[in-house]
Formats: structure tokens, sequence, C-alpha cells
């Protein structure tokens, strides 16, 4: 469909009612790596861009207290850059350095990652894994939603482009006892997709976890938390022998398909074990340095 | 139809641009800066890479409207055949080309990595370049350039996409 306008109001209000005015028919841009693509492919399904590029202050890295919050203009760069986030947000910090090349981490947002809904982005895997929250503006107000209630389906999100945008995307900061890790499995060290990926936030006392949140794309329509497994974790002590066991349970609760481009389900699985077991063993290590 | 007034290597240069019409192809079809490259048209080859206020970014991921008003740096603006910037320089020096197709972002890309991190080692290097593919496969070649061209890039120090928050 011919792109018939490309508007940039110069505020979050005004791009609401821009979208609104369009009825359905808008669409909100922020990096625009991935509706570039639907451009250049005829495959978009809307006429008119509202360009959030030149409303001020959408590209903060805040610290509120223990709240971290990311305005949605953030991009890879950004997170990979930030040192606050490197100390507090771990596998977020991990996981942006892995999306495309720098070309393309300077473009893309992380609320673009969210939005686009796909269960394998490295960025969204890690903010499951955060617990984030995201805070969403349309024309009833604001609403706040858990990120990982915002995922329909492969590439569908509860966030309408077309009527509503991601405001802040909020997360507690890891503290004293807490740490994450995050790690990929691709055929190449860059500008490949993952054929999975693992996030762990992980809390524990005196050797013993008390929480833990473990995030795995792609081996489901949505990122996948691995809740069984989690809640084996729980209260255990943090030894090799619980570690593996754990691994095993998370391999066991995963069921990812056969992928031309991600390899057979099969392996996939087998491998979630291995990721998921070197994912855990990083926080764990992490740990360790957060209580030195 | 709108006009687009953006800078190309320092000079305002004004073009016609649809909405929806990517940077790579404004560049390329209306202001006529053939040397920015057109690969895959999807952002994976890195052909395409100018800089645009300060950072690299593939052009075929970028849409004309959005670089209104921007500053647009591409190979042709780093140096001529008279005066060669440090990492042309570098590339003829050492042969960091077969068909040369790649070459023009690869080199804004080396240009993009030295404005940030002078002195990188080879990983630093190899990551810096990981958005541009060479399919010659001259890639060894690439990477002695960037590193002969160490310490000869003049810094021009861009904060934008620098801060430690």
């Amino acid at each position: 469909m011919q792109v018939r306008d490309h508007l940039f109001p110069t505020s979050t209000l005004e791009a609401i009612a821009l979208l609104q005015g369009e009825d359905g028919k808008a669409r909100l841009i922020a990096g625009g790596t991935d509706l570039t693509l639907e451009i250049r492919d005829k495959t978009n399904s809307f006429e008119v861009l509202v360009d959030v590029g030149r409303i001020p202050g959408l590209d903060q890295i805040l610290l509120d207290g223990d709240q971290i919050q990311l305005g949605p203009r953030v991009t890879m760069t950004q997170v990979e850059k930030s040192k606050l986030l490197q100390q507090y947000a771990t596998a977020l910090w991990e996981a942006c350095s892995w999306v495309g090349g720098p070309q393309i981490r300077n473009r893309a947002t992380l609320a673009g990652n969210i939005v686009s809904a796909q269960p394998a982005a490295d960025g969204a895997i890690a903010l499951v894994a955060m617990n984030a929250m995201l805070t969403i503006l349309g024309s009833e107000g604001e609403r706040s939603c858990v990120l990982s209630d915002s995922y329909i389906s492969v590439g569908r999100s509860t966030i309408d482009s077309s009527r509503e945008m991601i405001t802040t995307i909020a997360f507690d900061k890891q503290r004293p006892g807490e740490a994450s890790a995050f790690r990929r499995m691709a055929q190449r060290k860059a500008m490949a997709l993952p054929q999975l990926n693992c996030a762990i936030w992980i809390a524990s006392i005196d050797g013993q976890c008390q929480n833990v949140r473990i995030a795995i794309g792609p081996v489901a329509t949505k990122p996948f938390r691995a809740r069984q497994s989690e809640a084996y974790l729980a209260g255990k002590p943090l030894t090799e022998e619980t570690l593996s066991a754990c691994a095993a349970a998370i391999q066991e609760e995963v069921q990812p398909r056969d992928s031309v481009l991600r390899g057979s389900g099969k392996y996939r699985k087998e491998m979630t074990g291995v990721l998921a077991k070197e994912t855990l063993e990083l926080a764990i290590h992490r740990l360790e340095g957060s209580l030195a | 139809m709108k006009q687009i007034r953006l800078q190309i290597n320092g000079i305002w240069r004004t073009g016609w641009a649809i909405p929806g019409q990517t940077l790579l192809d404004f560049l390329r079809n209306e202001l006529n800066c053939t040397e920015v490259k057109k690969g895959c048209g999807k952002g994976d080859c890195g052909a395409c890479t100018v800089m645009m206020d300060g950072v690299s970014i593939d052009s075929c991921l970028t849409l004309a409207f959005q670089a209104e008003g921007a500053s647009i740096l591409t190979a042709k603006g780093l140096g001529s055949k008279e005066n060669p910037h440090p990492l042309q320089k570098a590339f003829v020096e050492k042969g960091a080309f077969q068909c040369g197709f790649c070459t023009p972002g690869m080199i804004v890309s080396a240009n993009a990595l030295l404005e940030k991190n002078p002195n990188p080692n080879r990983e630093e290097i190899r990551r810096g370049l990981s958005g541009n593919i060479c399919r010659c496969t001259g890639y060894r070649k690439i990477e002695d350039a960037v590193a002969s061209a160490i310490g000869t890039v003049p810094q021009t120090c861009c904060k934008k996409n620098q801060e430690n928050m």
C-alpha cells in the first residue's frame, strides 16, 4: 500500500490524536527497522506514518528509586552503552548488544522489539526475565500492562500501534543478591537471528535461590516463561546438582518446533537445556559478584 | 511529495521525496549520491551505510522524511582521490577490496568505529564492521586496513549515542 503521509507530532498526546484521526489507517514509527521492510515489500497495511522521532524526551534511561524507566525511543545502542543497565539490568544490556549490527542497533528501539511481538526478540526476552511493566498511552488515557501479557501470538501484540503507544518500559533494578544473564545460540556471532535465546533473573540469599525468572525464545508463539522450572529452583540451594536438574526441567518444559531457519525441534530442545544451564551459571557467577 | 532539506557531506541539499521512500533511494535517485550502494535493501549487507548526525545507519532502513534537517556523511564526504581520508588510503594500501561494492559502506562503518573508539582491538574491529558484508570475502584485508588506520583518523567527537546513562 502506498504511504500517503509521514507526520511528525511534537508530543505524545498529539501522536495519539493523529493516530485517532486516521482511525486505524496510521501506524506509529520510531526506529523503523521493521516497518521500512513492510513498506519495501508492500505488505504494509497502513497509509500514514506517525513518527515519534521528533518528540523530545522519549529517549531517556532513568533510575527512579529502585525502578529503571526506559523511554519508547531508547535504542539498542543506548542500552548497549549504558553503564547503568550493565550494572542493574545485565541481561538486557547483554541481549541488546546481539541485535543486528551497529547500524541497526543505532536505529532499532526496545519498544519496537516489544510491539513487533516476535518470540525470539533478544531485547524483549531479556525484558520478560526482568519482569518489565509497560505504560501505554491511547485516546482513553494511560493503561499498564505486564510485558509478558502483551503477546497474543507471533507478530501480534495487544498494543495496537495504529491507536496507542508505549510511553514507558519499567522494571526493578537488580539489588544486592540479585543478578541476571542472557545467552543466545545463532549461526553467526552477528547479524543472525537467534536459534535460541535465554534470559534469567535470579535472587538468592546465602546460596539458596529465593526467586527466579527464566525466559526462553523462540520455543513458543510468544516469549516463554519456564514457570515449572522456576518453581522447582525456588527455595533450593544453588548447587551443581540443582542447576543440572533445573536445566533438565527447562529442557523438558519447552516444545520448540522444527524450523528450516533455526534447526530441528529435537535439536533445539536439547540445546535449550545446554543454553539454560550456561545462562544460569553466568547469572549465579554474577550473583557472587553482586554480593562481593 | 515533499521537499526534504538535509546536509550531505557538509553541503545543504534539497530534493523531492515521497512518503515511505527510503533515504537510500532518495540519496541515489534524487540527489545522485551513487557512492551509497544498494545491496540487499533490507539491512543485512551494510552497503548503504551512511552516518546520520554522527551515527552509522543503514540508509535502506531509514526513510527520507526521517532525515530531514539531518547531517549525512557518505564515503565521498570522507575524502577525495586527490586528498583521501586515512581510511581510504589504508584500504588502497592494504588492497582491502576486490569488486569494491561493499567498500563505501565498509569505510563509513570503519569511520564510525574509529570516531567512537580510536584504538580498537581486532575483536572490536570485527564487531564494528559486523553490519557490513563483503561477498568477495576480503575480510582479513579489510580488518588489516582498519587496524593500520588506527591513530590516523581525525576525531570529530560526537556525543550522541555515547551517553553512559
